[in-house]
């Protein structure tokens, strides 16, 4: 759900957002067309909770002017969560204890909101997505944050539970590298996906679609892109549909759909 | 009464083509995509779906422990094979010994035999066939190789059996080639089939004769060298020159070499008829340093001459070879027959004619010829008036195993079924008292070198000198093509006999249970087809709807009755929608009435507003 007013939710930070909306005012906010809380609850199962979706974080608490709300405070539109994450990031003034057993992570998606290299592990599944959103944003860096998180299920369930599926996945990888055998983490994660999954595929409509290559052949190396993202461009040929695609590219269902998200997104790609 | 059609299968080892004769004239069938060849390539994902064809080829290498290709060189052959040794240390994809000592290929969670992959191709182009016939076809003529032995042959017969098809000849494919050329031309001629494709290289001298007999005087190749190897140079080329430039090589990812495998093939394809081509491959590789690099090079004809011209040179080697092999000189071959996408290559034809001294035949197409060929023979096995049929032949010769381990040939090569042959044996030590029959087949004269069939002994012969017993061994080959060894003790009377049965390894339950999952597949996939197609309409009338809504609750805000029809049209959408979840493809395609009224009536208001 979106807020009706126009105003960031209460994932909004207190200062700041005027220079991080421009870039963010040209881009569509599309809802996929279902209850995200609720395809997230069907999939998430027991193990997370199913009333956390509408409660602010303690540390994003929104104006008094919008308590009550809270039907509206779930963000659904990928960039915008992904912004909020980079704000927030970059204004905690609160950072959590560092305990000995920390796992200690750095906010991928604060770096790369910027002008700053997509990351050099290209493999990891979030890290198209952040070198397109870095790629998209033409906002200045915003500074690193490196935090520690000392109860990482925590602060995955906690992702989870605020909508934020990409943010929960992360920290599901995480664990799981950590600890491989962590059951919670990968159901967490396999739920994180399918949400994330079925999230893309509802922005790109039918997958039985075909999606179609707009920008002059001349003008293609001037694209500010990837070389994943020009892997799957390759793809796009004219012929094959999105279901096509996602059979041939090779890479995880979840980033090659991101990928292709963000091209239609960026008018790069376009449908018949 | 409509005569059932029967097409014909050139089932390639890197490309497949189906044809079949419609109004006498032969034709080449078209896949969905538009091409008149489908890659005889079998994937499957890891969501576990199978890919074959075109779309099996564009994640060959992303892909490429599932993705099998080049399975014809496996079928019909032992585990112990060279072929097979050979296979498994170069294929990308996993081969393991079967139950049988047989071959295998695991995919994911699965052990495939060799037939089943094949007839996972064929029943690709079985459904190509029955799409632009529109109906059911059961009946196929496939192609196999000059040297492709019985065993062989029985497997390319058992994977058209798992497909779903009846093959009711198996021909030869520098015959199907000839008979192609041939076609009602009446050609009595020698002539030399040069056959470069994709992944196999093959040269046949063949003698058409009038009485309807293609006779194979020789055949040699290289079942290792093809179009696949040209596109390699051309790889190496460009990851070269990449290398040089940017310090990186571009083989470390798999993705810039799924495309730098596509650019090489095109550029090559594209190198046939233009002199120089560009080869352009934006963001093929990070650099590491926040940006991808491009990879953007021109490539002439006279470079790709350079990068394959040993490869070419082999292919002449063989032919030389072969021409030896069959005691024939270069004037004794009337015409030469080019086969194989390869051969468009001007270099190639040039070479070829060089050689044989003579230009090549440019009047068939080298990709569709041998296709077209077996559609012929489809088309003349099911018209009585046709006249040229086929017969058929032993593709190899018969014969036993003597003294020294030497083959004793008793059914030539080339020789027309049913027939029968017999020679008389005598022991070859003093005293001895049974023989061994070792069957066997091949041109070779050293036993070893030629394909096992069977064995058996004979025993309770009269003691006596060495040479002095005698033993009569008949060979038999029936209408089937069941080879029949009879051995009997002249004096005392005394037989033993074996029936030799080309096999593909695969037993019957094996066989009978393959085409049951076959079968499943194919009606799961129909099944799958026909809801994407309902889905497909249905989404794009929700669509036309969806866009309508604003504008026509805006026009209707004032009125309860258009209150109403705005909440029967939302509720429509929810049913189509519920129903597309459901993936149920009666429910959707029920909505599909529903809708399309839906849509007419919003266009209809707006249309009146306006």
């Amino acid at each position: 759900m979106t807020d009706d007013s126009g105003k960031k939710p209460s994932g909004k930070p207190p200062q700041g957002e005027g220079s991080g909306d421009a870039g963010e005012n040209d881009r569509p906010t599309v809802n996929p067309p279902f209850d995200v809380e609720a395809f997230a609850r069907a999939a998430g199962g027991s193990r997370f909770p199913r009333d956390a979706p509408t409660r602010p974080p303690p540390n994003l608490q929104g104006s008094p002017g919008e308590e009550g709300r809270g039907q509206q405070v779930t963000l659904t539109n990928e960039a915008e969560l992904e912004k909020a994450r980079a704000l927030s990031a970059r204004n905690s003034e609160r950072p959590r204890p560092i305990t000995s057993s920390a796992l200690s992570i750095a906010d991928d998606r604060a770096k790369s909101s910027g002008t700053i290299p997509p990351v050099a592990d290209a493999t990891a599944p979030a890290s198209i997505e952040a070198a397109v959103l870095g790629a998209l944003v033409s906002q200045p860096a915003p500074e690193i944050t490196e935090r520690t998180i000392d109860d990482p299920l925590a602060e995955m369930r906690e992702r989870f539970s605020l909508g934020d599926y990409t943010g929960a996945l992360e920290m599901s990888e995480l664990i799981l590298a950590d600890e491989p055998g962590n059951l919670e983490a990968a159901e967490c994660g396999e739920n994180c996906r399918t949400v994330l999954e079925g999230m893309f595929a509802a922005k790109l409509g039918a997958l039985s679609r075909v999606p179609m290559v707009v920008v002059p052949r001349t003008q293609m190396r001037w694209l500010s892109i990837d070389h994943r993202a020009g892997f799957v461009l390759s793809l796009v040929d004219g012929s094959s549909s999105v279901d096509m695609i996602l059979d041939v590219c090779g890479m995880p269902k979840l980033d090659a759909l991101r990928i292709l998200h963000e091209l239609v997104q960026r008018k790069i790609v376009a449908f018949r | 009464m409509t005569v059932e059609k029967v097409i014909g299968i050139d089932l390639g080892t890197t490309n497949s083509c189906v044809a079949i004769v419609e109004g006498g004239t032969p034709t080449v069938i078209p896949n969905r995509g538009g091409y008149k060849t489908t890659p005889s390539m079998v994937a499957v994902t890891e969501a576990g779906k199978r890919l074959v064809g075109h779309i099996a080829k564009r994640q060959a290498i992303t892909n490429a422990e599932y993705t099998v290709s080049a399975a014809k060189r496996l079928i019909g052959r032992k585990w112990t094979s060279p072929q097979v040794k050979n296979a498994v240390s170069t294929s990308s994809y996993k081969i393991v010994e079967g139950p049988h000592a047989d071959v295998r290929i695991a995919l994911r969670d699965k052990e495939y035999s060799v037939p089943e992959i094949g007839a996972m191709v064929l029943q690709e182009m079985k459904v190509i066939a029955e799409d632009y016939l529109g109906e059911p076809v059961s009946k196929a003529v496939v192609t196999v190789p000059a040297y492709f032995n019985d065993n062989q042959r029985q497997a390319t017969k058992d994977a058209g059996e798992i497909a779903g098809l009846d093959v009711i000849r198996i021909i030869n494919e520098p015959t199907a080639a000839a008979l192609s050329y041939g076609y009602g031309k009446n050609a009595e001629k020698t002539i030399a089939v040069y056959d470069f494709g994709g992944g196999t290289f093959d040269i046949s001298i063949l003698e058409i004769g009038s009485s309807g007999v293609f006779k194979v005087i020789a055949t040699a190749g290289d079942t290792f060298l093809g179009g696949e190897d040209v596109d390699a140079r051309i790889i190496d080329w460009l990851v070269q020159g990449f290398k040089d430039e940017h310090q990186i090589d571009l083989r470390q990812d798999r993705m810039a070499l799924q495309r730098l495998k596509d650019a090489a093939e095109k550029a090559k394809c594209e190198l046939s008829s233009v002199r120089e081509t560009e080869v352009n491959l934006p963001f093929i590789i990070s650099s590491g340093r926040n940006e991808a690099l491009h990879l953007q090079r021109s490539i002439d004809r006279k470079t790709l001459e350079d990068l394959s011209g040993d490869l070419i040179e082999r292919t002449v080697d063989i032919c030389r070879q072969t021409l030896a092999d069959a005691h024939l000189e270069k004037d004794d071959v009337e015409e030469i027959l080019l086969v194989g996408g390869m051969t468009r290559m001007p270099k190639i034809q040039q070479a070829v004619a060089d050689f044989f001294e003579r230009e090549p035949s440019k009047g068939v197409h080298p990709d569709e010829s041998v296709a077209l060929g077996a559609g012929i023979q489809g088309a003349a096995l099911i018209d009585d008036k046709q006249e040229m049929v086929l017969l058929d032949v032993t593709p190899h010769a018969l014969g036993i195993m003597t003294q020294g381990g030497y083959f004793e040939e008793l059914i030539p090569q080339n020789t027309t079924v049913p027939t029968h042959r017999t020679k008389i044996f005598t022991t070859s030590r003093d005293n001895q008292t049974a023989v061994k029959i070792v069957v066997m087949q091949g041109e070779s004269e050293r036993a070893e070198e030629n394909e096992l069939l069977g064995e058996f002994i004979l025993t309770g012969l009269r003691r006596a000198a060495k040479g002095t017993v005698e033993i009569e061994v008949t060979f038999e080959i029936n209408a089937d093509g069941i080879v029949s060894v009879h051995a009997k003790d002249l004096e005392t009377g005394k037989e033993q006999s074996i029936d030799v049965t080309a096999s593909s390894g695969l037993t019957r339950d094996e066989i009978k249970n393959m085409m049951e999952g076959a079968k499943d597949f194919m009606v799961e996939r129909r099944s799958t087809e026909e809801f994407e197609a309902a889905k497909q309409e249905a989404e794009r009338i929700v669509g036309e709807i969806e866009r309508l809504f604003p504008q026509v609750e805006q026009i209707v805000a004032a009125s309860d009755f258009g209150r109403d029809a705005i909440d029967k049209a939302r509720a429509i959408v929810a049913k189509a929608r519920a129903a597309i979840a459901k993936r149920d493809v009666a429910a959707v395609k029920a909505e599909i009435e529903g809708l399309s009224r839906t849509h007419r009536m919003f266009k209809g208001v707006v249309a009146k507003t306006h």
